[in-house]
């Protein structure tokens, strides 16, 4: 049996973290021997430059293979038939004209016989082509028990609504926070209230590559499912499960994967049916949803109902909060952040609670809860600022602790043009006004020690670093090269990275912006191991110098006078060349980010049309691992805000209990036409020398900017999302006749 | 037999070839005027097409020969067949960059070029693309030598998950090929038939307006 190794001696650190939206110095504990750190944000090789990305080739010729384009031979196609009531009991099912239909190779039912959602799995089909499965699964006859169901949240809380989960109330309290009655007193010495409720609907994370998988089992003791997935080691026991195989028997494989955005962990119900179909086949399966699928069942943002009654004095600070918070998860428990969110209040009290409808349940999506808390909580402060005639900008900064978002405001204000713009709502002349808003937000990002690396420097000079982490499209292949490289004085094409794969070292799952902070640390650690390696095996050669004090730099190995180049170098290593494993050092990364968003927008007061004209986001996330992927991630926050304020949300019908819009015809995200300029900056006052994820930070206060925007430009306050034509313009002509 | 719309009950005749065009059809109707930019010109000749091979009824699988980058590529598919699901599912070895991601012409990820024109390849039946250029993303450069467009796109990161990005890529060579030096109003309208949901928008003007720069040496 093998010794325990002896534990190592640790020594404490001071780190700064944010926590909640202010930034305080902590003390961590790390390794006594921890190798050198980053070094300054500014003194780097690689990384904290414009790297472009390594898998780009692939992706730009068609050569990237996703999970979808895997084809295997006698491999069969998967459909799902789906329930079409909001909440029913099955009380026929009949697949005998179904399985007659030639090519239809199996029909199995999922365990349900009463369904809580329209779009609820009822069966899947395999077949040999995804067309004879889908008629197929047209063909299973159905009939039901249709029962009493609840879709909209203002019926939902009714006492006499329809249970959506028997002898439960719909209503479910979560969270209760401070004391209401020094919120009570604190209301009586302010100098102005604002009192208003805000809603914000479901969102689809319409992630381009459906959920789905190919399972790649032919009976036997060993299986290989090819997943498109965040999280590599999220599948291999759900699929082993559902093939009674052993855990260790099932490889899952993800090599690109196209768009997750909080919704693809684990094997989902579609996974477990493709497992099953493959199962009773013994052949491949390959199980996509369709996009009428993913609307309905993939899961989706979940939807927010906030009443906030806030008091502030005249000087702007912010005395009173009282905030009652409807989270609305359809089945699940939805997500949504505490408020008076990032600001300081000097007493708040809140109770948040969630509310159920019979719809399919949220899950998680970039950034959960946080920019529903935000929109409410921005909007709103929005409005006190303007009802004490206070600049929206110098009020945030009066009730925002943390002074880093008092540069980042100033930043941002600069760069929109704050200070030119008319601070009378509606004020601007003509029919096509513009106006200027803003908001902040925050987010964790820190890692977690899950991630084991391994780089391998072979005789002749190659350079491999291996670990079954995902690339979502984030650049986790390209920083994992970088750090590599750098570290050995080599350029990135001289490292090659092996990844998405569960037999790999392991990987945590790519939630909560936590990829880039927990995989960088055992990447940089392994990465120095490797050095270290190498420099011991070379020493001899370069006159017996110390390994530590070897320089790896421009290509070459070096040491007093003596230099050779990597190849030649490398030549002098053993056979089996030097591999070294590294491990997450917590000194390496850090949590908590910082981020403002400034929008400028024209509303067509006649048509009630919005045309974005300028986002801004100032971004800070400790050190940039690559400043061009970090702008796209910013790029692509603010783009996906843009959707969710303007033109996103599920529509359901009341009656029917169905979504009207499960497809990109009628659910409008955004499109080339209705880009605004946009201008992602990192903020490089942070000289903080850890890595911090930044994925959902820059999602979240784009909301807030740009409904403030529109009231900014026309003087109308829409506190409902997504703000279209129509509320615009009602609200417009109720506001003129009232 | 002309494809008639009118006269059959097409319920009961879930085989039927012209069902699954109909289909189509209403995609095409639904996703507005992005579409009919790149398709509907396409299927209203085919409609108004008096010519004998539009007018057969085709049933069972049919052989088919389609010239794909270039290549003479022999298939055998059901006449309900999208190209786009013929080039993934049936072509050996297949054709995947296209993708499919909505199956109803309108978010431009299975974007092909018919003789040289943009064309949503899922609202395009296998059958209708006989003796048609058929040009992939794979066929317009090679790892070894990405086309302007493609090298642009790396270059100024023009995409992140990467799903998008044939379409994107296929879409914008096919405009450079008629305009080779497009405004970036010219570019949003090229388009506005594509979907990216990562948010890469604001790099692909950029590297689309790039790109043009450096076919055209202008600087």
């Amino acid at each position: 049996m093998q010794q325990p190794a002896p534990p190592k001696k640790k020594k404490k650190i001071k780190v700064p973290r944010v926590v909640n939206g202010v930034e305080t110095m902590v003390e961590i504990e790390v390794d006594e021997d921890a190798g050198p750190g980053w070094g300054p944000n500014d003194k780097h090789m690689l990384l904290n430059h414009r790297l472009t990305r390594v898998d780009g080739p692939l992706k730009v010729t068609g050569s990237a293979r996703y999970t979808y384009d895997v084809r295997l031979p006698n491999m069969l196609y998967g459909r799902i038939r789906r329930c079409p009531h909001a909440h029913a009991r099955l009380t026929k099912f009949d697949s005998s004209a179904a399985a007659k239909i030639a090519g239809v190779k199996a029909i199995i039912q999922t365990p349900l016989k009463e369904f809580r959602f329209a779009g609820s799995p009822i069966a899947a089909v395999a077949a040999t082509t995804p067309e004879i499965a889908e008629d197929a699964t047209r063909a299973i006859v159905v009939e039901f028990e249709v029962l009493p169901h609840v879709v909209r949240a203002d019926d939902s809380i009714r006492p006499d609504a329809p249970k959506v989960v028997d002898e439960e109330s719909n209503l479910q309290q979560k969270d209760k926070r401070g004391d209401p009655e020094k919120v009570a007193a604190a209301f009586k010495v302010c100098d102005a209230i604002v009192e208003a409720e805000y809603r914000t609907p479901r969102i689809h994370h319409a992630c381009l590559e459906t959920h789905g998988m190919v399972v790649d089992y032919s009976g036997g003791d060993s299986a290989t499912v090819y997943a498109t997935t965040q999280g590599t080691f999220t599948i291999p026991k759900d699929a082993a499960d559902a093939l009674s195989l052993p855990e260790s028997a099932v490889t899952a494989t993800v090599q690109h994967m196209g768009g997750g955005f909080g919704s693809k962990f684990g094997i989902g119900i579609e996974g477990m049916l493709a497992c099953k179909l493959s199962k009773q086949t013994k052949a491949p399966v390959k199980l996509m949803l369709t996009r009428h699928d993913e609307f309905v069942m993939a899961g989706n943002r979940s939807g927010s109902w906030q009443k906030l009654k806030a008091g502030v004095k005249k000087d702007g600070t912010l005395v009173a909060l009282q905030a009652t918070q409807y989270r609305l998860g359809g089945l699940g428990g939805g997500s949504q952040a505490g408020q008076p969110y990032v600001y300081h209040a000097d007493e708040s009290y809140r109770e948040v609670f969630a509310l159920h409808t019979n719809e399919d349940s949220s899950i998680a999506m970039r950034a959960p809860g946080h920019p529903q808390a935000s929109f409410a909580m921005d909007s709103l402060m929005d409005e006190l600022a303007y009802k004490i005639g206070m600049d929206p900008v110098a009020f945030r900064k009066k009730n925002l602790r943390d002074q880093v978002y008092h540069r980042q405001l100033d930043r941002g204000a600069r760069e929109i043009g704050w200070e030119k713009r008319n601070p009378t709502p509606g004020g601007n002349a003509g029919p096509l006004k513009r106006g200027i808003g803003c908001a902040v937000g925050t987010w964790g990002g820190g890692g977690n020690n899950q991630c084991k690396v391994d780089v391998t420097v072979s005789r002749d000079g190659s350079v491999l670093v291996a670990v079954g982490t995902q690339d979502l499209g984030t650049g986790t292949r390209t920083f994992t090269r970088a750090i590599v490289a750098e570290e050995l004085g080599l350029q990135i094409g001289n490292v090659v990275e092996q990844i998405g794969n569960s037999k790999l070292g392991s990987a945590n799952p790519s939630g909560g912006s936590t990829t880039a902070a927990s995989l960088s640390p055992s990447v940089k650690d392994a990465a120095i191991k490797t050095r270290l390696a190498v420099a011991e095996k070379i020493s001899p050669i370069l006159g017996d110098a110390k390994p530590e004090e070897i320089v790896f730099a421009g290509g070459k190995v070096s040491a007093g006078t003596k230099s050779l180049a990597w190849k030649q170098a490398c030549a002098a290593l053993p056979a089996a060349g030097v591999t070294a494993h590294g491990e997450w050092r917590s000194d390496l990364q850090g949590r908590g980010v910082h981020g403002v968003c400034f929008a400028e927008v024209e509303v067509d007061v006649e048509t009630g049309k919005v045309r974005p004209i300028k986002m801004v986001q100032v971004q800070d996330g400790g050190l940039p691992l690559n400043r061009l992927t970090m702008e796209s991630q910013i790029n692509g926050g603010m783009i996906q805000s843009l959707g969710m304020a303007f033109w996103e949300g599920r529509v359901v019908d009341a009656k029917l209990g169905m979504q009207l819009n499960p497809g990109f015809g009628d659910y409008k995200l955004p499109g080339s036409l209705e880009m605004p300029e946009m201008i992602p900056i990192i903020d490089d006052e942070d000289k903080r020398e850890v890595v911090i994820g930044i994925a959902e930070a820059c999602i979240i206060p784009a909301l807030g900017a740009l409904a403030n925007a529109v009231f900014s430009a026309c003087g109308l306050r829409v506190r409902e999302l997504p703000i279209t034509p129509d509320k615009i313009l009602m609200g417009l002509n109720g506001r003129k006749t009232a | 037999m002309k494809k008639s719309r009118e006269s059959t009950d097409k319920r009961t005749r879930p085989y039927d070839p012209s069902r699954r065009s109909f289909l189509k059809g209403v995609g095409i109707a639904g996703a507005g005027a992005a579409v009919a930019d790149k398709l509907w010109v396409e299927a209203g000749t085919k409609e108004n097409d008096e010519q004998p091979q539009n007018s057969r009824v085709l049933s069972g699988t049919v052989p088919l020969v389609l010239e794909i980058n270039g290549q003479k590529r022999t298939v055998q598919v059901e006449p309900r067949t999208t190209l786009l699901n013929t080039l993934r599912n049936h072509l050996d070895p297949a054709v995947t960059g296209p993708k499919l991601v909505c199956d109803m012409g309108t978010c431009g990820a299975c974007t092909v070029l018919l003789d040289g024109k943009p064309a949503y390849s899922c609202l395009v039946l296998a059958v209708d693309a006989v003796r048609k250029q058929i040009t992939t993303v794979e066929g317009l450069g090679s790892l070894e030598k990405l086309n302007a467009v493609q090298g642009a796109f790396v270059d100024k990161d023009a995409l992140m998950c990467g799903f998008c990005t044939p379409g994107f890529v296929t879409t914008i060579s096919a405009l450079l090929k008629k305009n080779s030096n497009p405004t970036l109003t010219e570019v949003r309208e090229a388009c506005k038939g594509n979907f990216c949901r990562c948010g890469t928008y604001p790099r692909v003007f950029e590297a689309a307006l790039a790109a043009a720069k450096n076919a055209t040496g202008n600087s």
